[in-house]
């Protein structure tokens, strides 16, 4: 299984005697771990037992207080993620680093550096056959957002895999994977170790140790319980080893009655995106628990009883049939992810843990006052939870105080049935106690609680009765005194189920090819062409004069100024922002120019002039972007200062229209090649190479990666400030352009032109195809945009129609494509 | 602009030692929010100013003048704070309020009887715009901000549709309703300050208004809570259609012949005085009072500048200035630059 090393070579990665404390609580103590060339060494523990700590001081996120790091023999002062990457050090997270809006090939590009991505075939030859060798079915051209949770992972082996690491660390890569994906997974590993690369496998699964592992190191609450070759255990004593033999004195006593109370809670076939066949039974005064390692269904079960998100099959509480998500004061559901779906951030803990039981504590849908602090101070007071007082913001609470606001709401409301989803996680160890007590009190009052949790010693003292999840499915149901951690963490670990195989592949409902144009880039390009076509066409056949050389010149003329404006916002809208400035910046630059470029004007001054508008414009970018990255403003905020601000510049140095445009200048701008401005053409090759740019080079995955994932991008080195700062600069620079050619065609320094600039390159780049949350979006899709709003202007007329139509068509227009393109993306999403 | 999340977070954070002890019983009163302080105090200090340097722009007929107009985006600018509340931001505004005006003034064509019958054909035109920009946000995830720039072009289409372009003067009852005065404040100001007080009681003291903030503060968690994300969320964008429609008449009564377009010129007000008055863009708690609040401060800004006689521009440049204190003042983490100005500073009590 491996090429054996030479006996004198140190070990490529070594951790020596870490420690890792935080605020006193020590995460890690004396943790030795050797990783030698051509070694799959397994990292085994329970959640919370240190493994990621230790891997994060491995990669060089977190530094150890204790010990030391060794790499290939060298001691390490400090260890960096830069550091760690260049010597070879690379890690599969739990949960990717990829980008969604981004493909495959160009998730893979931003990656890895440059010089890696080579070979026989060519770069696109050399990426696909990176993927067949982790076993991804993928296209390169597959937008990763449409891609399975199992194929996110795959992407996510393929990019650690490609830079050939000396070190490569997997943290729990198969929790996503279907039987033949994990195959392949543990091919790559084998191969990797026989090419001398040293493995650092994190697991909880006993049967993976022993496929893919030699070595051996169990971890319980930050120490070393055993570490050696994987032949010398047997598997009870490796689970002797995870589990411990700890006394839990934290808990409250069981529910005597055991499962004589009448029947509460009755779910049977219930399934759903993650889970299948899930039957269950509560009764009153019990309290169930729903075990398994993080991600095998439980949560999503828990989430589905709540009525958040689909499923099928039965439930009913009280003997009366559920459907859809039960009001606020029938089922209580404890978020685990406190934060984003736990918290309404800005506001108080009254206001919080009061927002469900509202109705209950109003007289005629007015809220009393008085009653609602009193049962919020009854209901803090009973949980003891500590808070200067019930008016303090919710955040300014510790992990565990915050749980207990999230339970005081649920309770409260005095619901039917309550469900928590890891009610204790990030919780200290004080407060944990409070909460299961809490529980525990809530089961008794009559009300029965279900509990999902990765914590079997906690689903151990807690629970009456326990299903224990692995792979979507119950594998086990345990009541009494079955309820043991060995009972559950054996059947959790020692499960051999797979994934169902309509989990691993998604359904493809259309033909691939067309729905794979449909979600992609360039659909709202095709669809605006033939909308300008038929449109065109219908014009021309009513009035043949639409398409005179006088005609077509006058709109492409007008098109060019829309269309770098419009360029302009789109880059800006790649990144989730947007720039309301566009329109007031470029009347003020055509005002200032209005004071430099006039018949008589020398060419030098002419250029200064020019210049100095350009400059003004980068200037107005570099602010907005500095307002938005450093000032704490939201993209509109700061970009709505700017408007009112420019505005009144322009106002300011030009009350009334005056100073006439050159009119050379004008001449040149508006040049032509027969009946086609040299403007437009030159408006149509930026387009053209933006495009490019947007889909080849880096600057255009940086731009487009920090729009789709800012987190995600951060992690992947790119550098997102600078990032944000160059849109709204290169948006400026765009405004510019848009700028020169407004000179020409209003010919005088005007206070008000060019304000209508702004709402028509939204516009524009809406009907392009761009969404307004960032990380895609298309230049040519924007040029085409634009060229459809001149288009209607100019139709309209020849078709003796009014302004109403005018505005009629633009309204209905952007509506119904941002309708369809919203649509269409949602489809795709698979979630 | 995380609101005043980061303030008031960071002020509590600071005195750990207090966070340990449990809730203290009796009374912790509910302060009014920040917002509505500072605005608060920015007006009187504006009226102040107005008095020392300019008492002319507070004589009794520009004091007068101004009031109807500013009753005006008061109604508009608490139908806009509705909408910032549930993170969105509503272009629509010109749109509504010029199609209000323009129903309420071409359809009666000077004729008070048929004055009724208009102002009921504004509400339903504002009531089916505002439940078409609710729907395509609420059930199809559209962005508030393309789904109200595309509203207020249709409402464009159907303004030009139905007036041609050409203005008609108002009628004398609609006239008499808006200006005429009461107890010598023009009726708009009474109508204005009823529509605030109605808006910020029902969003602070009612189920539904708290409920309300709750879904714009986090949707995900109110979804999990099980309240009705959606009916919240649609229920914002109808408002303030209703709202932007109140104003739209008023303004029609206010002024004697309205041009077709007369709402261009309410947009960034409106959202200027959201924010002036401390409601986060990100969504979630917003106070409609100090919303109202700001649009007198705006207008009596307008007012004051006008009466100094410099260039109108500088009107922009304030309200710029003021924009962008007004947000830097939740956004900006104060302590921390004090700190790092002073680091010897001793830590004040948090107030």
């Amino acid at each position: 299984m491996t090429a054996t090393p030479e006996p004198s070579a140190p070990p490529l990665l070594r951790l020596v005697e870490v420690g890792k404390s935080y605020a006193g609580v020590p995460a890690l103590t004396d943790v030795s771990l050797d990783a030698p060339a051509g070694v799959v060494h397994a990292l085994l523990g329970e959640n919370g037992a240190g493994k990621s700590t230790l891997m994060a001081v491995a990669s060089g996120t977190t530094q150890p207080d204790g010990g030391h790091i060794e790499v290939a023999g060298e001691t390490m002062a400090a260890l960096t993620p830069a550091l760690a990457t260049r010597l070879g050090i690379a890690i599969v997270h739990q949960h990717p680093a990829v980008l969604p809006d981004l493909t495959v090939e160009e998730n893979i590009r931003l990656a890895l550096p440059p010089g890696r991505i080579a070979g026989p075939g060519g770069a696109k030859a050399w990426m696909l056959g990176l993927l067949r060798r982790v076993g991804a079915r993928l296209r390169l051209g597959d937008r990763v957002d449409e891609l399975g949770v199992a194929d996110k992972q795959l992407l996510e082996v393929a990019k650690a895999v490609a830079l050939e690491p000396r070190v490569l660390i997997l943290d729990e890569p198969t929790a996503p994977l279907g039987a033949d994906q994990v195959r392949v997974l543990f091919d790559q590993v084998r191969q990797a170790a026989e090419r001398g690369t040293a493995v650092i496998y994190i697991t909880h699964r006993l049967a993976e140790v022993r496929e893919i592992a030699d070595q051996v190191t169990v971890l319980r609450d930050g120490r070393v319980q055993g570490s050696g070759p994987v032949a010398g255990f047997s598997d009870e004593d490796l689970l002797r080893m995870i589990v411990g033999r700890g006394v839990a004195s934290a808990f409250p006593p069981k529910n005597a009655g055991g499962a004589d109370g009448p029947v509460a809670l009755q779910v049977s076939g219930c399934g759903g995106t993650g889970f299948h066949d899930v039957a269950l039974t509560a009764h009153h005064g019990e309290i169930v628990g729903l075990a398994g390692i993080v991600g095998n269904g439980q949560s999503a079960f828990l989430r589905a009883l709540a009525g958040l998100g689909t499923r099928s099959g039965e439930v009913r509480l009280d003997g009366v049939a559920l459907s859809g998500r039960a009001p606020a004061d029938r089922i209580a559901y404890m978020p685990a992810d406190r934060h984003a779906e736990g918290l309404m951030g800005a506001m108080s803990v009254r206001e919080n843990a009061a927002v469900a039981a509202l109705p209950g504590l109003a007289r005629h849908g007015v809220v009393a006052r008085e009653r609602e602090r009193a049962a919020v101070e009854a209901e803090v007071g009973n949980l003891a939870v500590r808070t200067r007082s019930i008016e303090s913001n919710v955040m300014s609470l510790s992990g565990g105080n915050q749980q207990k606001v999230v339970m005081a709401r649920a309770l409260l409301a005095a619901p039917r049935l309550l469900l928590a989803d890891e009610p204790t996680q990030g919780v200290d160890v004080g407060a944990r106690a409070e909460i299961y007590r809490i529980l525990r009190d809530v089961a008794s009052g009559g009300v029965p609680v279900v509990v999902a949790s990765s914590d079997a010693k906690e689903l151990e003292g807690l629970c009456d009765r326990v299903l224990v999840f692995s792979r979507g499915a119950v594998v086990e149901e345990l009541t009494g005194d079955a309820v043991t951690e060995e009972a559950i963490t054996a059947a959790a670990v020692g499960a051999n189920v797979h994934r169902r195989a309509e989990d691993e592949r998604r359904v493809r409902p259309w033909l691939p090819g067309l729905r794979r144009f449909a979600v992609g880039d360039y659909a709202p390009s095709v669809i605006l062409a033939l909308v300008i076509l038929t449109l065109g066409a219908y014009t021309y056949g009513q009035n043949t004069r639409y398409l005179a050389a006088f005609n077509i010149t006058s709109v492409l003329t007008l098109l060019a100024a829309l269309a770098f404006i419009s360029m302009g916002q789109t880059v800006v809208i790649m990144t989730g922002g947007i720039d309301l400035s566009v329109g007031p910046l470029a009347g003020l630059l055509v005002v200032v120019a209005s004071f430099f470029v006039n018949d008589g004007s020398s060419g030098v001054m002419m250029l200064g002039a020019l210049a100095l508008t350009l400059l003004t414009a980068l200037a107005v970018g570099g602010l907005n972007g500095a307002l938005v990255r450093y000032g704490g403003f939201t993209a509109v905020a700061a970009t709505l200062t700017l408007y009112i601000a420019l505005q009144g510049i322009s106002l300011l140095l030009r009350p009334f229209q005056g100073g006439y445009i050159n009119s050379d200048v004008s001449a040149l701008v508006t040049a032509q090649v027969g009946p086609v401005p040299i403007a437009f053409l030159v408006a149509v090759a930026i387009a053209a190479g933006l495009e490019l740019r947007l889909r080849f080079t880096g600057w255009g995955r940086r731009l487009r990666a920090v729009g789709s994932d800012e987190q995600a991008a951060h992690r992947l080195g790119v550098r997102v400030n600078r990032t944000y700062i160059l849109a709204y600069v290169t948006c400026s620079g765009l405004t510019f352009l848009g700028a020169v050619m407004l000179m020409a065609q209003i010919g005088v320094g005007d206070p008000v032109q060019g304000v209508g600039y702004t709402l028509s390159s939204i516009t524009a780049v809406v009907l392009g195809g761009a969404s307004l949350l960032g990380g895609r979006g298309s230049f040519a899709g924007t040029l085409l945009g634009a060229a459809l709003i001149q288009q209607i202007l100019n139709a309209t007329t020849f078709l003796n129609l009014s302004q109403t139509w005018q505005y009629f068509f633009q309204g209905a227009l952007i509506l119904v494509a941002a309708a369809a393109y919203t649509q269409a993306r949602r489809r795709s999403r698979v979630s | 602009m995380g609101s005043s999340v980061d303030q008031d977070s960071a002020v509590d954070v600071t005195d750990a030692d207090v966070t340990d002890r449990p809730a203290r019983p009796g009374p912790g009163r509910a302060r009014p929010s920040r917002g509505l302080l500072t605005i608060v105090v920015a007006t009187g200090l504006l009226f102040l100013v107005s008095l020392a340097l300019q008492p002319e722009s507070l004589s009794r007929s520009s004091f007068l003048g101004m009031l109807p107009f500013a009753a005006v985006l008061a109604v508009i600018a608490v139908g806009q704070t509705l909408v910032v509340q549930q993170g969105g931001i509503d272009l629509s505004v010109p749109g509504m309020i010029s199609i209000s005006v323009v129903v309420a003034t071409h359809e009666p064509n000077g004729d008070n009887a048929k004055l009724p019958a208009a102002i009921l054909l504004a509400y339903g035109i504002a009531l089916a715009a505002g439940l078409l920009i609710g729907f395509l946000v609420s059930r199809l995830g559209m962005s508030p901000i393309v789904t109200t720039l595309g509203a207020n072009a249709l409402l464009y289409a159907g303004v030009l549709g139905i007036s041609g372009g050409t203005p008609r003067n108002t009628t004398s009852v609609l006239h008499d309703i808006a200006t005429g005065t009461f107890l010598s404040l023009p009726h708009a100001v009474y109508f204005a300050v009823l529509i605030t007080a109605a808006v910020g009681f029902v969003i602070k003291q009612s189920v539904i208004g708290r409920r309300f903030e709750a879904v714009g503060a986090n949707a995900a968690a109110a979804r999990a809570t099980g309240l009705a994300v959606r009916r919240h969320q649609l229920a914002a964008y109808v408002w303030a259609s209703l709202l932007y429609c109140t104003a739209g008449i008023l303004l029609a009564g206010i002024v004697t012949a309205p041009s077709a377009f007369q709402g261009e010129t309410y947009l960034l007000p409106s959202v200027a005085a959201v924010v002036l008055g401390g409601t986060s863009l990100l969504g979630g708690k917003g106070s409609p009072v100090a919303s109202a609040l700001a649009a007198l401060f705006l207008s009596q800004l307008d007012q004051f500048v006008l009466t100094l006689g410099v260039n109108a521009a500088v009107k922009n440049l304030v309200e710029a200035a003021a924009l962008a204190l007004g947000v830097a003042v939740y956004t900006v983490n104060w302590r921390r630059l004090r700190d790092w100005v002073r680091p010897a500073a001793p830590q004040a009590s948090p107030s």
